[in-house]
């Protein structure tokens, strides 16, 4: 912050011009997001994927407000149940070790929004500082991190998950989510390079580079807004899709492992049985696709509402 | 154009030794022991040496690599623990994963691109509904339920297309496969180019452009279809390197013989050589359709200048 | 789940199935198949690990191609006992020195007439270490055999065994370093076939395309993951035997899709039904069905020779009486396995049904009281290792639940990425637990079912991965070698039997069968030994 306060030109003719307060600032900031807010309250498709996120929230943090049993349990799960289909006071039925699926489902919710957030959030981080950064700088660094990206990126999540995770061992969700990271943020990278790029010859960026911003300055000021449409709807579909990337590798056999509850290992499990007994893929795939349903909605309106350039 | 070319592919060239040797590493930490792999069960303590020695497994991680690499420059990939020439899986396992890759990479960019175009330009009517909806189902929808559910449906029941293999050849046995893994980057490039279209279309020089008297339809199919496509082809240049490898579960469902299930199973047998062969091979198809894109990122938009 | 399909290697494979009769199926030909009636039927098998060199195939999926590729000296027949094939007598006096006489009228596919030499030829290759043959070991009974495999990094000077002879054209004779009465067993196994000179010219071309001597010759070349196409030979002696006139071996990386393909009518036989389809499978293919007892137990084995925990038989007793063995065969194995109650397979003469008797009967408050006289479990917590590259999670896991259940400790199923990662652990004694694992017969005996897992020589040189030792089992077994009949022998091998019981070194869970799916185009048919009894399948 005191790095862009020392390089603010200072303006020549005083009150009038008065260079934009740090409290200036946010005060466009809260409008714009003020706006998009009173937008989005307007939009049905907004309250429903706000409301399946908070119930999916409210179930991550505290799943034993929604059932009685704990899956953890001495006696939860009895083989004489295995694979009981849906019935009254089992809402879901039972798996092949019979274990309530629906006490499973709604435990599974934390590991599933954990991976989903995670990935995400260091993903977003990683790719979209790495890639103003590079799309600004231009020149050789951006051709070395480019084909370092490349490297990442060209390693299919699923060959790079199933190589890391055979090194790991035993995975976790935060293992998973590392690995979803690692291999995922160059696409975030590769977005927000191509944005930069896409932006830095504009008028509004030449015209910050004649009043005398700085290269920081007119990354996180002037491009990141213009920018963050692509990325906030990439990311907000990436929450889903690293949740579905996490079923994937469980369906792999890779992802995270029992004891511990995840809709993917859910499904893995299932999956021998489910031309008969479909019940016990179905929920889990159920609330995974839901899961993912919420995030991709959401980030479609919230792109509708905020982009800068579509409203 | 052609200097920029010359350095990417001189740049491509470390990037792949790097690779490689990483991937070996990887494998080479992998826990297990790829002989013993082999035998399951019933292990033969002194067949096991014999062939340790004769693979060279009991070396260093960096002579290991050299026998590898040297390999690599006299032309001869190598072979796995059980003899197989690695020059001979690739020859054989590559074309159809390719094949598979295209046809999704097809579905992907004429389906995708044209729900994305009327969805834009019938914004919030019904056929952009109709389009939401279908790609939220697709995004949704976990792979391996989608090819389960649409290979029993149209396969077992119906018979309208092959259940697995590649018997049938092209297209017809690639098609539900292609439909499959198409799916999801299907949906995306809709949105991505319903979203970047409306944008477009609603920018100062399409305005312009209509202004001037330039038909309707000539403005939003040249001059607004090209800007909003620098995102899309952004997107499908590096969707082609994850469709190659991203088919692993495809090809499982299908029984296709691609790469992928080749990968799965070399990781697993810690057949080293298997690895770095396929996944250096999965890279360099990445890096080729990068610079592509990059080349065509300068023809839609003349902005962008490579010295 | 690609591990899946290695499973089936782990599972049933790197095996020598001998023996295993499996007689069954229908003869329900009342809705005739919409197949062509072509004689060609197709047959599902996973990649072969090898190319196709009988010597170096251990495996089911390449040893079903070899099976009708070639064919061998002796052979089991439907009755599961050993008879002559293309040996004419074999004969011996002390079991040491064989003398075989060949049939006349036997030749390869290329025209070459099978001699002595032949199998010579083909043996000296098979033990050469040079060549590094999967099946190397199966050699080892042959005087010579210490020349041929001087260890890893020597150089192998004598290229043949001492006890190999080819007495004329038609006359074999075979010394063994000891006597082994159960050689020509051992001779029906596919590794003991016959080579042509062609091979010796160029062995890699011949794996790809093998030249055999049994009833069917190779059409093309094996393509790998998709198959090969064999064809009737119609110079073989019994061709006439044989009503299919061609096969299609394809190459499943998948068994649910192979399922999928049988149900559709894409495929003719899957030799072994997937989990998927086994609750349905006798509905989906009425009357095309095979479901019989298998040569194979499952079992949970404890680190006997380092963890203390587990030194009290009453902790291992406790465990086992915590298991309930029908609801696991009945809901997690769908049937395909049954119960296990005694330590030999019961398609083994000498069997005991019920032999294991309470140990092996679910209990959970005796096994409650048990665990409590013998002092519980050190951190009242117990871990059962589990390689997650087999089919073995969910039984594992069921196992675990119960055990959970009825002695109220803390039970983990660990997965171990394969089972080699269980026994290197186990060899470095780090593993404290339990762990899961399997046995499958090499022949027909029950000496099998004991020698090899609970021997003290079976630590070093066979698969006695839990360490366990009692010189009272050791003494019966090696009378039961020397019983003077086969019933003697069976009476003391039962008396080694009951040791085991009383001493339960590994708790025995399951004995495994074979279910097997084939199409309307077939109207009957049986298996040996994993094997497609190829005489027996009859077209519909």
């Amino acid at each position: 912050m005191s790095e862009q306060i020392i390089e603010r030109p200072v303006p020549a003719d005083g009150p009038t011009a008065k260079a934009p307060q740090p409290e200036g600032k946010p005060e466009r900031v809260a409008s714009l997001w003020r706006d998009g807010w009173t937008d989005l309250r307007k939009r049905p498709m907004f309250l429903i994927s706000a409301f399946i996120i908070v119930c999916l929230l409210v179930l991550a943090v505290a799943p034993g407000l929604f059932t009685a049993r704990s899956p953890f349990s001495n006696g939860f799960c009895d083989l004489t149940n295995s694979m009981t289909g849906p019935g009254h006071g089992h809402w879901f039925g039972y798996d092949v070790q019979g274990c309530d699926i629906y006490t499973r489902t709604v435990w599974g919710t934390r590991n599933s929004i954990i991976v989903g957030v995670v990935s995400t959030v260091l993903t977003t981080v990683l790719g979209g500082v790495i890639g103003i950064l590079a799309g600004l700088t231009g020149g050789w660094i951006d051709s070395l991190v480019s084909r370092f990206s490349e490297v990442f990126y060209a390693l299919p999540i699923l060959i790079g998950g199933l190589l890391v995770m055979s090194m790991v061992g035993s995975s976790n969700v935060w293992t998973v989510s590392l690995v979803l990271s690692v291999l995922g943020w160059p696409q975030v990278f590769r977005i927000m390079r191509g944005e930069v790029i896409g932006n830095k010859y504009n008028d509004y960026v030449a015209a910050a580079r004649a009043l005398g911003a700085g290269p920081m300055r007119i990354a996180f000021r002037h491009i990141l807004p213009n920018t963050l449409a692509p990325i906030v709807v990439i990311s907000t579909m990436n929450l889903g899709v690293y949740i579905a990337t996490e079923a994937a590798l469980s369906y792999l056999g890779i992802g995270v492992q029992s004891p511990s509850i995840s809709w993917g290992l859910m499904i893995n499990d299932a999956q021998d049985r489910w031309l008969t007994s479909p019940h016990a893929l179905l929920f889990p795939a159920g609330a995974l696709s839901l899961t993912v349903l919420a995030f991709i909605m959401l980030g479609d309106v919230v792109r509708d509402a905020f982009d800068p350039k579509l409203r | 154009m052609g200097r920029f070319v010359v350095r990417r592919v001189l740049q491509a060239i470390p990037v792949l030794i790097g690779v490689t040797f990483l991937i070996y590493c990887l494998v080479f930490l992998l826990p297990g022991d790829p002989i013993r792999a082999l035998m399951g069960e019933k292990q033969d303590p002194h067949l096991a040496l014999v062939l340790r020695a004769r693979y060279h497994l009991d070396d260093p991680l960096v002579l290991q690599y050299w026998h590898y690499i040297s390999g690599v420059f006299r032309g001869d990939l190598g072979t796995t623990y059980t003899g197989r020439s690695i020059s001979d899986i690739v020859a054989q396992r590559f074309p159809i994963t390719l094949k598979l890759a295209l046809t999704a990479f097809g579905f992907e960019a004429v389906i995708g691109i044209l729900a994305g175009i009327l969805s834009a330009l019938k914004r919030g009517k019904f056929l952009d509904n109709v389009v939401f909806i279908a790609t939220l189902f697709l995004i949704s929808i976990p792979v391996f339920v989608l090819g389960n559910v649409l290979q029993l449906e149209l396969g077992v029941k119906f018979k309208l297309t092959p259940v697995a293999g590649i018997e049938d050849g092209w297209p017809a046995s690639y098609v539900l496969p292609g439909l499959v893994l198409a799916a999801t980057s299907m949906a995306y490039i809709a949105r991505l180019t319903r979203t970047s279209m409306i944008e477009s279309v609603r920018s100062d020089y399409v305005r312009t452009a209509i202004a001037k008297g330039l038909p309707r339809r000539r403005v939003i199919g040249v001059h607004a279809l090209r800007n909003s496509l620098i995102p899309v082809v952004t997107f499908l240049g590096m969707d082609l390197g994850s469709l190659m490898g991203g088919a692993i579960i495809t090809e499982r469902v299908f029984n296709l013989p691609g790469i992928g299930g080749q990968l799965a199973q070399s990781v697993s047998l810690r057949e080293g050589p298997v690895v770095v062969g396929l996944v250096t091979l999965l890279i360099l198809i990445y890096l080729v359709a990068n610079l592509v894109v990059d080349v065509l990122y300068a023809v839609l938009d003349p902005r962008i200048r490579y010295e | 789940m690609r591990g899946a399909k290695s499973a089936k290697w782990v599972a049933i494979a790197a095996v020598v199935a001998l023996g295993a009769t499996a007689c069954g199926g229908g003869g329900d030909t009342g809705n005739s198949g919409k197949g062509k009636s072509d004689g060609v039927v197709s047959v599902e098998i996973g990649q072969p690990q090898n190319t196709l060199v009988p010597s170096n195939t251990y495996e089911t999926e390449g040893g079903q191609v070899i099976h009708a590729l070639f064919t061998g000296l002796t052979k089991i027949d439907s009755s599961n006992k050993i008879v002559n094939d293309e040996a004419q007598s074999i004969t011996t006096k002390d079991n040491k020195v064989w003398t075989i006489k060949l049939k006349p009228g036997y030749t390869f596919h290329n025209g070459e007439q099978v001699t002595a030499q032949s199998y010579v030829d083909a043996w000296n290759y098979g033990a050469d270490q040079t060549n590094a043959q999967q099946t190397n070991a199966l050699f080892s009974h042959i005087q010579g055999y210490s020349d041929l495999n001087p260890g890893a990094k020597k150089t192998v000077k004598v290229h043949t065994m001492s006890g190999l002879k080819a007495v004329s054209a038609d006359t074999l004779q075979v010394t063994l370093t000891n006597p082994f009465s159960a050689f020509p067993t051992q001779l029906s196994f596919t590794g003991f076939v016959p080579l042509p000179k062609a091979f010796f010219k160029d062995p890699k071309g011949f794996g790809k395309k093998p030249i055999g001597n049994g009833p069917y010759e190779a059409k093309t070349s094996f393509v790998d993951n998709e198959g090969i196409s064999l064809t009737k030979y119609a110079k073989f002696p019994e061709a006439s035997q044989y009503k299919v006139k061609g096969i299609n071996f394809k190459v499943y990386s998948n068994q649910d899709t192979a399922y999928k393909d049988l149900v559709a009518g894409n495929l003719d036989v899957l030799p072994v039904i997937p989990t998927s389809g086994l609750a349905t499978y006798k509905k989906d293919l009425p009357g095309h069905n095979i479901d019989v007892p298998e040569g194979a137990v499952g079992f949970i084995g404890f680190p006997l020779k380092y963890n203390k925990a587990f030194a009290n038989p009453k902790i291992r007793q406790a465990i086992s009486m915590s298991i309930d063995r029908n609801i696991i065969s009945s809901k997690v194995f769908l049937g395909a396995r049954t119960p296990a109650d005694d330590y030999v397979s019961p398609l083994i003469d000498g069997y005991r049904k019920g032999a294991c008797g309470e140990s092996c009967t679910y209990n959970p408050t005796k096994a409650k009281q048990l665990f409590k006289e013998a002092g519980g479990l050190p951190g009242n917590s117990l871990e059962i290792g589990y390689n997650a590259d087999g089919d073995h999670k969910v039984w594992v896991e069921a196992v675990a639940n119960q055990i959970q259940k009825a002695l109220g400790v803390k039970v983990t199923a660990k997965p171990f990425e394969q089972f080699q990662s269980i026994l290197n652990d186990l060899g470095a004694k780090k593993y404290q637990g339990a762990f899961r694992m399997g046995w499958q017969m090499d022949y027909p005996n029950m000496e099998d079912f004991l020698r090899p897992i609970f021997s003290k020589d079976a630590i070093n040189n066979g698969s006695n991965y839990a360490g366990y030792t009692n010189p009272q089992f050791e003494k019966l077994l090696t009378e039961g070698d020397q019983g003077a009949t086969a019933a003697d022998a069976i009476k003391k091998y039962q008396a080694a039997d009951d040791v085991l019981l009383k001493d339960l070194p590994y708790i025995p869970v399951y004995f495994y069968r074979l279910n097997t799916g084939f199409s309307n185009k077939i109207s009957s048919m049986n298996l040996i030994a994993h094997q497609i009894d190829w005489t027996s399948v009859k077209l519909g």
